[in-house]
């Protein structure tokens, strides 16, 4: 009896390990790691030398790193709107066609992007825009743009980056909210048709409102995503032409493996954190409070 | 009851054996005794299609005269500089590693190459062509593996022909040609002739890739380079750095519209492969004869110069070296292995089925024909980089901020004073922390 008492009480812990073990290894253990090492002068390849805040007071003084901070803002400011919008219409369209055939081709097709693999697609992209195909030049040509262009100017290659962006992210939010409308009942929509409501005051009136918290979710998923862009950028433009489209995590990339300053790199890393932590902590009071709200 | 004790089971050997990834590799073996079986590591890219079975074959001899095994490790160029950051850093080195020069800086400094100067002889240097390009930072700190295959600038000859031209010399006639050849053929008001087929887009490759093609043989021609020579500041801001980028820019009007959303291996496949350009620049091969005919059909009449002429001769020629590594516990067995593979017994073998640049005097060049002469007459008109501190940064730096020139960003000198001054306080920096 002692003994099932003993094995009862250390079951649960035994349960939580495995994952425990993992994210304290590959979380907090890496975080810690970033930490230390921000505190150090450390190419990867020699040990580490204590430099006290060396490195954080270099943040002040790299031109390269405020560019990079700017060069995410920007991209970030076209992905989270254009890709909350699109996912949020797109799952209400398909969700009121969730039984025909097109409904279904249309939630598999705007799904695929997201399961491919983001150096494919940036692949890819760069050949439909570079390749001076005459079906999409016309295409483009429609809104007067030459696709060819479009990803060797400063101007415009970081908006083409962040469009293919959505485009490859959309799907993921949209299942998401696609997810949240089945969970809302059709008594509010009978009711709202036995007052005489139009299908635009279903959707302003019952449809957005009951899908607010998800999304508000999905604005603080796609914008601690956004924040972290780095293999489609890397395979489009090398963060180029002239450094318009490297972002944080490229930069950081860039400093440990190109400039071996993995210790400023952590650095730059830890201000990414920063930003994306802030974010989170923002949402999670954010969703208290609209979630009380509801 | 059974279940939770399954599950039970389960948890226990999930964490048994996440505790047993964590454990350290076995400790390295010291050096072997003498007739004692041994074991040598290599690190190296994709050198060809099959490079550890072309290689294995190869050096199945060697080994068993040797008594010692060589173990490859093969690593895409994609991650080559990760994988060995990551590797040094996991205390995990080969014996032999395949470095290109922007890697040779950190890695002497650190102290992780072995300098060969004492371990070869006089005789070596008249045997292997290229050992003084292994020569770098004050030490010979590799053997050429993969050499004499410059960037070199290939024309059209129907182009020419057709406005009766011939091959470019000097950067006057070069710019000349490139003016006559940009134009509208067909008469639709659209240029759709270039002169000089430019891709300027890093995306996929390295920012190098602008450098490689473009930028060194113009700076080497007008006098200048990267670095002074004791490598303490960047030069490339001088005169001569200035003409060669001025110029650059002033061929623009003869590049496509798009050659800044181009990379420069597309520039090259697209453009001047489809009979649509004048020039192009790409990497020169012993087989270019061939493999220009299997993947560039419409391209019938071409042909190359090796580097123009402005003050001076020069492009770009990697020199790529195997390196002892100074962690080998065996390193005249190291550099044996590294002698015989760039020796003429394998290479013979290995370039018939990867052809390239003789390396040693009893090699024979196997190569296409037309190709010959740049390891023969046009073999002093190339050369690789020169090996200085923070190389990568400063080059990565260097090559955006000639994409800001070439986007109209920012004028030719001020671009390069910006790029120079970020590369000089790299450098004192570096060097107040290494002297």
């Amino acid at each position: 009896m002692k003994k099932k008492k003993g094995l009862s009480v250390l079951a649960p812990y035994l349960y939580i390990a495995p994952i425990a073990m993992i994210l304290l290894t590959f979380v907090a253990g890496s975080l810690i790691l970033a930490i230390y090492f921000s505190f150090t002068k450390y190419n990867i390849i020699t040990p580490a030398q204590f430099n006290g805040l060396f490195n954080y007071q270099r943040l002040f003084r790299d031109s390269k790193l405020h560019l990079c901070i700017i060069n995410t803002l920007k991209i970030a400011a076209i992905i989270v709107p254009f890709e909350i919008v699109s996912s949020t219409l797109f799952a209400i369209l398909i969700s009121s066609r969730k039984d025909t055939v097109l409904g279904k081709i249309a939630k598999a097709a705007l799904f695929v992007p997201v399961l491919s693999s983001s150096a494919v697609i940036g692949t890819v992209w760069n050949t439909i825009l570079n390749g001076g195909h005459p079906a999409v030049k016309a295409i483009f040509g429609v809104f007067g743009i030459d696709p060819t262009l479009l990803l060797g100017s400063s101007k415009t290659a970081f908006i083409a980056v962040a469009f293919i962006i959505v485009w490859k992210g959309m799907g993921y939010y949209m299942v998401i909210t696609l997810a949240s409308l089945t969970s809302i009942s059709d008594t509010f929509y009978e009711a709202a048709k036995v007052d005489g409501a139009t299908k635009w005051d279903c959707l302003t009136k019952i449809t957005l409102p009951l899908l607010k918290p998800t999304i508000i979710m999905n604005i603080f998923l796609s914008t601690i995503s956004a924040m972290q862009v780095f293999d489609m950028v890397y395979t489009m433009t090398g963060g180029g032409p002239s450094m318009s489209t490297t972002t944080l995590s490229m930069y950081a990339y860039q400093l440990t493996f190109k400039g071996n300053k993995a210790g400023y790199a952590m650095a730059v890393s830890n201000v990414l954190m920063l930003i994306v932590l802030i974010i989170v902590l923002f949402q999670q009071r954010f969703i208290k409070h609209e979630n009380s709200e509801i | 009851m059974k279940k939770k004790l399954l599950s039970l089971l389960l948890c226990t050997s999930m964490l048994a054996t996440l505790a047993a990834g964590c454990g350290s590799k076995t400790k390295e073996a010291d050096k072997p005794k003498e007739g004692e079986p041994t074991t040598l590591t290599m690190w190296l890219p994709p050198l060809d299609e099959d490079t550890e079975g072309n290689f294995k074959k190869l050096l199945a001899g060697w080994e068993k005269e040797n008594n010692c095994t060589v173990e490859m490790e093969i690593i895409p160029w994609g991650s080559y500089e990760e994988r060995w950051s990551t590797g040094v850093a996991g205390g995990e080195t080969p014996d032999i590693g395949y470095m290109y020069v922007e890697m040779y800086p950190t890695y002497i400094s650190s102290g992780l190459v072995t300098d060969l100067s004492d371990m070869v002889e006089e005789e070596d240097y008249k045997e292997y062509l290229f050992l003084d390009r292994g020569e770098m930072m004050g030490g010979l700190y590799g053997v050429p593996i993969v050499t004499g295959v410059p960037f070199v600038l290939y024309y059209n000859q129907d182009i020419l022909d057709s406005i009766g031209e011939k091959a470019p010399e000097t950067w006057e006639d070069f710019a000349r040609i490139c003016e006559k050849a940009t134009k509208d053929t067909d008469g639709d008001g659209k240029i759709d002739q270039y002169g000089y087929a430019v891709g300027l887009n890093s995306g996929s490759m390295s920012n190098l890739y602008v450098l490689n093609s473009y930028m060194y043989s113009l700076l080497w021609q007008a006098g200048g380079d990267i670095y002074t020579d004791d490598l303490k500041e960047v030069a490339f801001n001088g005169k001569a750095g200035v003409e060669a980028l001025e110029f650059f820019k002033s061929l623009q009007p003869y590049m496509p519209e798009n050659a800044m959303s181009l990379s420069g291996q597309d520039a090259f496949s697209t453009v001047f492969a489809e009979g649509k350009a004048a020039f192009g620049v790409t990497r020169s091969s012993a087989s270019n004869e061939t493999t220009f005919a299997k993947d560039y059909p419409n391209l019938k009449n071409w042909d190359y110069v090796t580097s123009l002429k402005h003050k001076e001769y020069g492009t770009f020629g990697a020199a790529d070296c195997l390196s002892v590594m100074s962690t080998s516990k065996q390193p005249e067995l190291a550099l044996d292995l590294i002698k015989y593979i760039t020796g003429p017994e394998f290479m013979t073998e290995y370039h018939k089925v990867a052809p390239g640049a003789p390396l040693t005097a009893s090699e024979e060049y196997v190569g296409d024909p037309k190709m010959e002469r740049i390891v023969t007459e046009d073999r002093d008109k190339w050369r690789p980089l020169q090996a200085g501190p923070c190389g990568s940064e400063i080059l990565e730096n260097y090559a955006a901020h000639i994409q800001a020139v070439m986007e109209g960003k920012q004028d030719v000198k001020a671009a390069l004073d910006e790029s120079a001054s970020y590369a000089n306080d790299l450098l004192k920096e570096y060097y107040a922390e290494n002297e």
